[in-house]
């Protein structure tokens, strides 16, 4: 079957729909490099991209370097006190303002080769020798010698999105009801606001980031994947022979190990463009961390609202093609497609600010015992998404099935649809919105 | 101040145990380089080299008996996938230095290489330890080993076993 026009050697918008079926994808969509650069084009190239947290740069210069797409930019803080998100390039002669991963500029941006200097905000802040450029055609007042701007910037509740499109929907509209995720995240901290603090985690992933992000709302993997660090959390449970609760460190390793009934008894929500959402797996926490956060939100708020907030309990949510938080322990795991096989995974962790240490620390030992490259866990995850690349590399068959309870899904109407726990809607929805990327429909 | 010269200490015994704990790394011998920890002994890989402490950041191992036994378990489960292959290390231990001793305590740095590989592929990883050892028996105890890889703040594949 060849979905590829042979005329024009590229995908026609009918090439793209037809790799797409309501329950099975075509897998090309992993496989392909041609459609990996349409995807830079097409879904990073218009999609809102998650950059980075106003957080991480809270002084004038600091700066903290993102990707969205291909193009390499850089989050940085202005002297008007604004985040701005400029491509990391100088407007001279192309080279790279800033190597780090994060940092500090000083006062201005400051171009390794010739010395020109921009301040925060990209504009042109000095060049040397300009006599030079004296009735010549470069016009150093021309906004084309400043550091280029991403077309469209907006935060959300401090959260940055970037786009590469002039036009298209505000953040706003684009992420729909997976908004009620950030909002979440940040109400659950006393003062409302949340924080970048405690590092990231940085993992290379060898295969299509579309594998990662559908993985995040699969129900029927943990079991299985999972296997090998369930059976030893509950080893080592076991072990210690002290009955009674289990340490939270065991805890979240074993959860995996639930039964499918409990998978299936969950929320399952989408959204139009992409996103969705899985319910939490580990609740309700009554654990002293837990009712010490609880107390902490109480003395501001009240019960009644503290209750509404903590009602709102969610495992992944995915905000399609660039990120995924997790609002019960304070996770954000940024993806970036780096080639057809090639993925960069940045795991985050934000502090509730407000909230006890004690809260910050659990969400730390989170990170390291679930989603960091070392943990026990994230390693078979990380095989497995390999497995599925070379194993679609092979000649063994052209479709990748999407059928659990396909057709069952209900519309609940502003885009939002449901379904069981174990239903494969977040993957259907995600081709959804891919296929309207990329036949340039959306 | 107790000094090295006078604490009694054989630089060649400590030596040797860094030898012999690499030694039941590299043969997968996991659960006889558990033994090698004191009773609260801590096993830490910082993720980064001026990381002040391991509760207010992550690491890429943080571990105590009960977490180093969880990833011993794992290491020898059937369906752990990504031991299919296994890893497999082979590590060099050098420029062993000893600093002064703190009661009965010796702290001791040294480099490793390492290189691990689980087939087809390979790769090299390089750091420092740092070994905080109390006497115990004709030997030693670990009460904390600490494990600063040079890239630690690079991007990372997986890392399974213990470094």
């Amino acid at each position: 079957m060849m979905f590829f026009s042979e005329k024009t050697m590229t995908y026609q918008p009918s090439d793209i729909r037809a790799l797409v079926e309501p329950d099975r994808v075509h897998k090309a969509v992993y496989t392909d490099p041609t459609l990996f650069e349409l995807e830079m084009d097409r879904v990073f190239g218009r999609a809102w991209v998650y950059i980075g947290h106003e957080s991480q740069i809270p002084n004038t210069g600091d700066f903290h370097q993102a990707l969205i797409g291909r193009e390499a930019v850089v989050l940085i803080r202005g002297e008007d006190g604004k985040p701005h998100v400029l491509f990391n390039r100088c407007p001279h002669k192309g080279a790279k303002l800033v190597a780090m991963p994060e940092g500090n500029a000083g006062r201005f941006l400051r171009c390794p080769f010739h010395g020109w200097n921009f301040r925060c905000d990209g504009r042109l802040l000095s060049v040397p020798a300009r006599e030079g450029y004296e009735d010549t055609r470069l016009d150093i007042r021309d906004p084309a010698y400043a550091v280029r701007r991403l077309p469209r910037q907006q935060s959300y509740r401090g959260f940055v999105f970037a786009s590469l499109a002039e036009d298209g929907p505000s953040l706003e509209d684009f992420l729909g009801g997976i908004r009620l995720t950030l909002d979440n995240f940040c109400d659950r901290a006393p003062e409302g606001e949340v924080e970048v603090a405690g590092g990231v985690f940085r993992v290379w992933q060898r295969s299509n980031w579309k594998i990662f992000f559908e993985n995040l709302n699969d129900t029927s993997h943990p079991m299985v994947t999972h296997e090998s660090s369930v059976n030893a959390a509950r080893a080592e449970y076991q072990s210690l022979g002290e009955g009674g609760q289990m340490p939270f460190e065991l805890h979240i390793i074993e959860g995996n190990g639930e039964p499918y009934d409990f998978w299936g008894a969950l929320e399952m929500v989408a959204y139009d463009r992409g996103h969705s959402y899985m319910g939490a797996i580990f609740t309700p926490p009554t654990d002293p961390v837990s009712l010490a956060h609880q107390a902490s939100l109480e003395a501001v708020h009240g019960p009644e609202r503290t209750q509404q907030i903590l009602s709102v309990q969610r495992h992944n949510s995915i905000i399609y093609p660039s990120c995924a938080p997790h609002t019960s322990f304070q996770q954000l795991r940024v993806i970036r497609p780096i080639a057809v096989d090639r993925t960069l995974v940045e795991i985050y962790t934000f502090r509730l600010k407000g909230a006890p240490e004690s809260f910050f620390q659990r969400s730390i030992t989170y990170a390291n015992i679930v989603n960091s490259p070392s943990s026990n866990v994230m390693p078979d995850d990380i095989e497995v998404y390999a497995r599925v690349q070379e194993g679609l590399g092979t000649d063994g068959g052209d479709w990748v099935s999407l059928h659990r309870e396909a057709g069952r899904e209900k519309t609940e109407g502003d885009g939002r649809y449901t379904a069981g726990g174990l239903s494969e809607l977040p993957m259907r929805n995600q081709f959804r919105a891919w296929a309207s990327y990329m036949s340039e429909e959306a | 101040m107790a000094t090295l010269a006078d604490s009694g200490i054989d630089p060649a015994a400590v030596t040797a145990f860094l030898y012999e704990e690499a030694r039941l790394l590299d043969q997968r011998r996991w659960f006889d380089w558990l033994a090698l920890f004191a009773k609260g002994g801590m096993y830490w890989v910082p993720l980064r080299a001026d990381q002040p402490d391991p509760v207010n950041h992550v690491s890429l191992f943080y571990e105590d008996a009960m977490m180093r036994e969880v990833r011993a378990r794992r290491l020898e489960e059937k369906r752990a996938w990504s031991q299919q292959p296994l890893v497999h290390s082979a590590r060099i231990v050098g420029n062993v230095q000893l600093g002064e001793p703190r009661g009965d305590e010796i702290l001791a740095r040294s480099t490793f290489l390492m290189v691990e590989s689980r087939l087809p592929t390979q790769r090299m990883l390089a750091g420092f330890y740092t070994h905080r050892l109390a006497p115990r028996g004709d030997g030693f105890a670990i009460v904390e080993k600490r494990v600063d890889l040079i890239d630690s703040e690079g991007v990372h594949q997986t890392l399974e076993a213990f470094l």
